[in-house]
Parts: structure tokens; C-alpha cells; sequence
């Protein structure tokens, strides 16, 4: 819809302004804090991105609403309403970041009437800026994205991540998957630690589909869309229609890809993202560890 | 005193850049694929087309230089060191990838001299990161000096690591124990960028702590070895010995307390040496 398009400009042009804080970060030593898991890390700058982008969108759009992963941190209410609202993830691959692996992405999706509408992922260390508008077509860097087409699974390329559960069940699950869509046989399992910009490679077809379980809808919306947009699909990981709360997704070049995937790989519980926030976990602990 | 080496090196960047842009015009097109050992150990005719390109160039410059090359070796060409100036090549590390056009896609060239490696060139294609060492001269990406990152916490890590292209039931078995145990030290997380030469680097310049592998060639580590080493890193076998090129492991780390923690999760399956005689190998 063209009226969404002026948004989505005022988003590319937010996400480099966050991107030149991000870079200049990336070199120096960083203050880590844990949030639900030894693997689950934020910084001062994923707060403050998120904050930066909020007040200069509440600023331009004062009637929108706001889904961000720091504000939901925070304690701030999880609700996807019908109301414009831009689902926020200031620093996906937080732990690169931590660790100057250079996959860090600023993912920004806008919801009206609980529809993506548009959905940006800028994959900062890279310079490539990711975008896709309902109806409109997948972008890279304005080069126009396609999936690979790929409908044969033993010819397929998957990327996934081990994730930032570290308990057992959750690991077990995770490295069982795996393994049984190894022994399908697939061409082979990638991972470069950020939810979105794993997701935009199966968009640019350079990988043929991306799963993964426990993740949060900031981190999936923007690039789900940039997905469907260059020709793939989207599902829950049971193989049923996608529900970006879920905290499961498969992403494919194709649909009989994505059901091949949804056969092998199992799920283990996850609490949906728009449960009782009370239950949603909060960062706590500060353990400082400059990096 | 003149660098005895430097021109063989200065030779093999010229040739990793123009290996690169055959790599990416290959890309346009549609490639042949063949299958090596399994249906997931793939070559085309553009890792082929590289190293013939190399070598024709090599032996033209280098008339008494010897070669060890994947391609060859494959085409039936003996693997083994001697103490002659040897170049040690991967004309695209990471070919699965070159497939799919997943972006990343090296070309690696060692090179040794009386068995001790002395330079290392990765030429990451698509991203455009020429990474080279020379030994005792630093490792570099671009000119940038690189430097391995100071972690000695283990909880605290990124590993890479890669599940390789051996689908025998008891080797994926050790391969997902290995991945289990290491991710529940616990570590920060596992990245696999999908080649050896690639993920050597990324634990070079700092990005990853370590990377470990039982599986790989000859070829697809010893540039980075070179380069490892000359960011400030260490290489040892997952026994815990010193690196033994020809063995088919690795584990490049940061530092000796990271690699030896990182070592003792780890369970060693049995693969045969790249310079075993040839009718002994898969």
C-alpha cells in the first residue's frame, strides 16, 4: 500500500542513523548483562538503539504503537493490536556484536490491522540494507531478491541456530533436528548467529530455507516478509500457517521444502510471545564482562 | 637479508584475486556439478577450472616448485610433503556453498618449505577480504592487522565448527556428542560458515574464539594455519598434540587455555591421512 511507503522511507533512514551508533560500539570493549540464559546477552547499545528509534518514530508518528525487544525486556506490555505498530529488534546477533562476528542486524517490521506491511533488515556490518513492502517485492541494497526455487530437500542448503537456550531439553531438541535433516541427507546446515539476517539469505537465495525455534517475533517479522516477498514461504515449524508469536518458523524456497522441514523438525515448548508478560524473561542480573 | 619467500607470496595474492573473479563471474552462470565421495562432497568445474589455472601458473613462475591440490590429489595425484617449496591449495574452499551462492566462498593457498608452512593466503571472494601472513610478519586482512581476541573464558566463547560431508551413522553420532557437550560448558554459541579457510579467519581476526573440525584436508587449513598463528593464535590436533596438517583435524583457538578446554569436549573418530597411501583412502 503506497501510504506505507513514506513510513517505511522514515524506517531505512532511522535504521542507518542506529546503524553509524552500532558501528562505532562494534570496535570497543562492551559491559555484557545475561537475560533469560548464559547465552542470552544484551548491551547498553541495544538499549539505547531501541530507545533512539522509538523517540524519533513516536516523534514523526505519534499515534503508532511499539513492540521492541528491550521495551519487552523492560516490562513493557507484548500486544499486537490493529493499531500501526512497528515490531522493533535494535541489535539481532547481540552476542556478535559482543564479539565482532560481523552479522549484526537492525530489524524493523510495521504491523496495521495485525498484517506486515513492510519489513527492513539492515545487515549493518555489511552495509546491505534489506527491505520489503507488501505487494512490492524483496530488496537488497535496491537489487531486486528471489528465492532459489529449490524444491528438492536433498538439495538443499539450511541455516539455522543452536539458539540461546542452553537447558536440556531445549539443546537436545535443537541438535536432534539437525541431525535428522542431515540424515534426510540436506547439502548442508549453516549458521551466522542472527535470526534475521539467516532468514534474508533463503530471501536472496543463497540458502534454501531457514528454521528455528524460541526465537521472538522482533526478530522474524521484518524478514518473514522480505521472505514471502521474493517468492518463498513462510510456516509454523508443524507445518501450519505462520503466527509470528509463535516463536517457531520455518522460511523456504518453496513449499514442498518447507513441509519436507516441517515433517523432520519437532519443537520444544515455548511460551508465545503474547502470553502474560509477567512470564516473558526480563533481563536481571547485571554480570559485567568487558569484551 | 632478502625475504627468500616474499615473491612466491606477493604471486600467490595476484592469483587468489583472479581465481576470485573466475569464482564470481561463475556465479552468473549456471555450473556443472559433480559429486566426489558422497552425494553432499561436491565439485564443479570451476574448482577444476581454478586449479589448473594455479598450477599452470605456479610451475610457469616456479618451474621447481611441487603442488599438493585438492583436485589433484582427487584425480589421483600423490599427497605428500617433502621438503621441497610446496604449495598447498584449495582452489575454492567451501564449494557447497559456490552451489547454492552462499556468500562465502575461499580460495586458500600455503604454501611450505622444508615441511614448515611459511605463508598463507584466503582470498574470501565474495566479500572481497584478501587475508594473508607471512610467518613472522603478522596476519592481515585488507592491510589491516589482525589480532585473535583475548577471551580466556570458555563460557564466554564462540566456537565454529562445521558437520562435515561424512554421513557414516558413528561419525555424526560423535560429531552431535562433541556439539552437545561443548555447547553445554556452556558457550555463548556455535557459527559454521561452511568453510574451513573462512572460519580459520573469523577466528584470526577475533570474531570467533576458536574452530574445530575432524574431516578436512590439508588444503583447506594451511593458510590458515599461517594466518592463525601470525594473529597471536595457536593450532593443535583434538588430541592435544601440535597441528598435524596431513591428519584431518584441527583446532584453531585464540589461546592454549580456550584450545585445550575447547579439547577435552571433544570426541576424535577415525579418518584417513591426506598422505596415507592412495589405495588405503575412502
Amino acid at each position: 500500500m503506497a501510504e506505507w511507503t513514506e513510513c517505511m522511507n522514515f524506517g531505512i533512514t532511522i535504521a542507518r542513523q542506529a546503524s553509524k551508533v552500532i558501528l562505532e560500539a562494534f570496535r570497543a570493549k562492551k559491559d555484557v548483562m545475561l537475560k533469560s540464559s548464559p547465552a542470552d546477552l544484551v548491551t547498553e547499545t541495544d538499549q539505547r538503539v531501541e530507545k533512539m528509534l522509538i523517540s524519533r518514530i513516536r516523534e514523526r508518528y505519534p499515534t503508532h504503537k511499539f513492540i521492541g525487544e528491550e521495551s519487552v525486556a523492560a516490562g513493557e506490555k507484548l500486544e499486537l493490536t490493529d493499531s500501526p505498530t512497528w515490531i522493533i529488534d535494535p541489535i539481532d546477533g547481540t552476542v556478535n556484536f559482543v564479539h565482532r562476528f560481523p552479522f549484526v542486524a537492525i530489524s524493523i517490521a510495521f504491523a496495521v490491522n495485525k498484517q506486515t506491511e513492510f519489513g527492513i533488515v539492515y545487515s549493518c556490518v555489511e552495509d546491505k540494507m534489506y527491505r520489503a513492502q507488501r505487494g512490492g517485492g524483496a530488496f537488497v541494497n535496491d537489487v531486486p531478491l528471489h528465492t532459489s526455487g529449490q524444491e528438492d530437500i536433498t538439495k538443499s542448503l539450511v541455516v539455522t541456530e543452536i539458539g540461546a537456550e542452553r537447558d536440556c531439553l531445549a539443546l537436545c531438541t535443537m541438535t536432534t533436528n539437525i541431525m535428522n535433516l542431515l540424515a534426510i541427507p540436506i547439502q548442508g546446515i549453516r549458521a551466522v548467529g542472527t535470526a534475521a539476517v539467516d532468514m534474508v539469505l533463503v530471501a536472496t537465495g543463497g540458502a534454501d530455507a531457514y528454521y528455528h525455534i524460541g526465537m521472538h517475533c522482533w526478530d522474524i517479522a521484518a524478514s518473514a516478509l522480505i521472505v514471502t516477498e521474493a517468492g518463498g514461504v513462510v510456516l509454523d515449524t508443524d507445518g501450519s500457517e505462520f503466527d509470528m508469536m509463535s516463536r517457531k518458523v520455518i522460511a523456504a524456497s518453496s513449499m514442498p521444502v518447507a513441509k519436507r522441514i516441517a515433517q523432520v523438525v519437532r519443537a520444544f515448548p515455548c511460551t508465545r510471545d503474547d502470553e502474560d508478560p509477567a512470564r516473558v524473561n526480563n533481563g536481571g542480573h547485571c554480570i559485567s564482562s568487558g569484551l | 637479508m632478502p625475504d627468500l619467500w616474499q615473491e612466491a607470496m606477493d604471486h600467490a595474492v595476484v592469483l587468489a584475486r583472479k581465481s576470485g573473479e573466475i569464482v564470481r563471474e561463475a556465479l552468473q552462470n549456471e555450473m556443472k556439478v559433480m559429486c566426489k565421495s558422497s552425494s553432499v562432497d561436491l565439485v564443479t568445474k570451476t574448482d577444476q577450472k581454478v586449479e589448473q589455472l594455479i598450477i599452470a601458473s605456479v610451475k610457469d613462475k616456479f618451474p621447481t616448485h611441487s603442488f599438493i591440490g585438492e583436485e589433484s590429489v582427487a584425480a589421483g595425484q600423490p599427497c605428500i610433503l617433502s621438503d621441497n617449496p610446496t604449495w598447498i591449495v584449495d582452489p575454492v574452499d567451501g564449494t557447497t556453498n559456490f552451489v547454492h551462492g552462499y556468500p562465502f566462498i575461499a580460495i586458500s593457498i600455503g604454501f611450505a618449505a622444508d615441511k614448515q608452512l611459511e605463508f598463507g593466503v584466503v582470498y574470501s571472494c565474495l566479500e572481497d577480504k584478501m587475508y594473508t601472513a607471512r610467518k613472522g610478519k603478522g596476519a592481515f586482512c585488507n592491510g589491516q592487522p589482525l589480532q585473535v581476541s583475548d577471551q580466556t573464558d570458555i563460557n564466554q566463547s564462540i566456537i565454529a565448527t562445521e558437520f562435515g560431508s561424512n554421513r557414516d551413522p558413528e561419525v555424526v553420532d560423535k560429531i552431535f556428542s562433541s556439539m552437545r557437550k561443548v555447547l553445554c560448558l556452556p558457550i555463548h554459541g556455535m557459527r559454521g560458515a561452511g568453510t574451513a579457510a573462512t572460519n580459520m579467519c573469523l577466528v584470526a581476526a577475533g570474531s570467533a574464539e576458536a574452530y574445530y573440525e575432524i574431516g578436512i584436508h590439508c588444503w583447506d587449513i594451511a593458510a590458515g594455519a599461517v594466518i592463525v598463528s601470525e594473529a597471536g593464535g595457536v593450532l593443535m590436533d583434538v588430541g592435544g598434540g601440535p597441528l598435524d596438517m596431513m591428519s584431518r583435524r584441527v583446532v584453531a583457538a585464540n589461546n592454549k587455555t580456550i584450545a585445550q578446554r575447547l579439547i577435552k569436549e571433544i570426541e576424535a573418530y577415525p579418518a584417513t591421512r591426506d598422505d596415507a597411501p592412495i589405495d588405503s583412502k575412502e
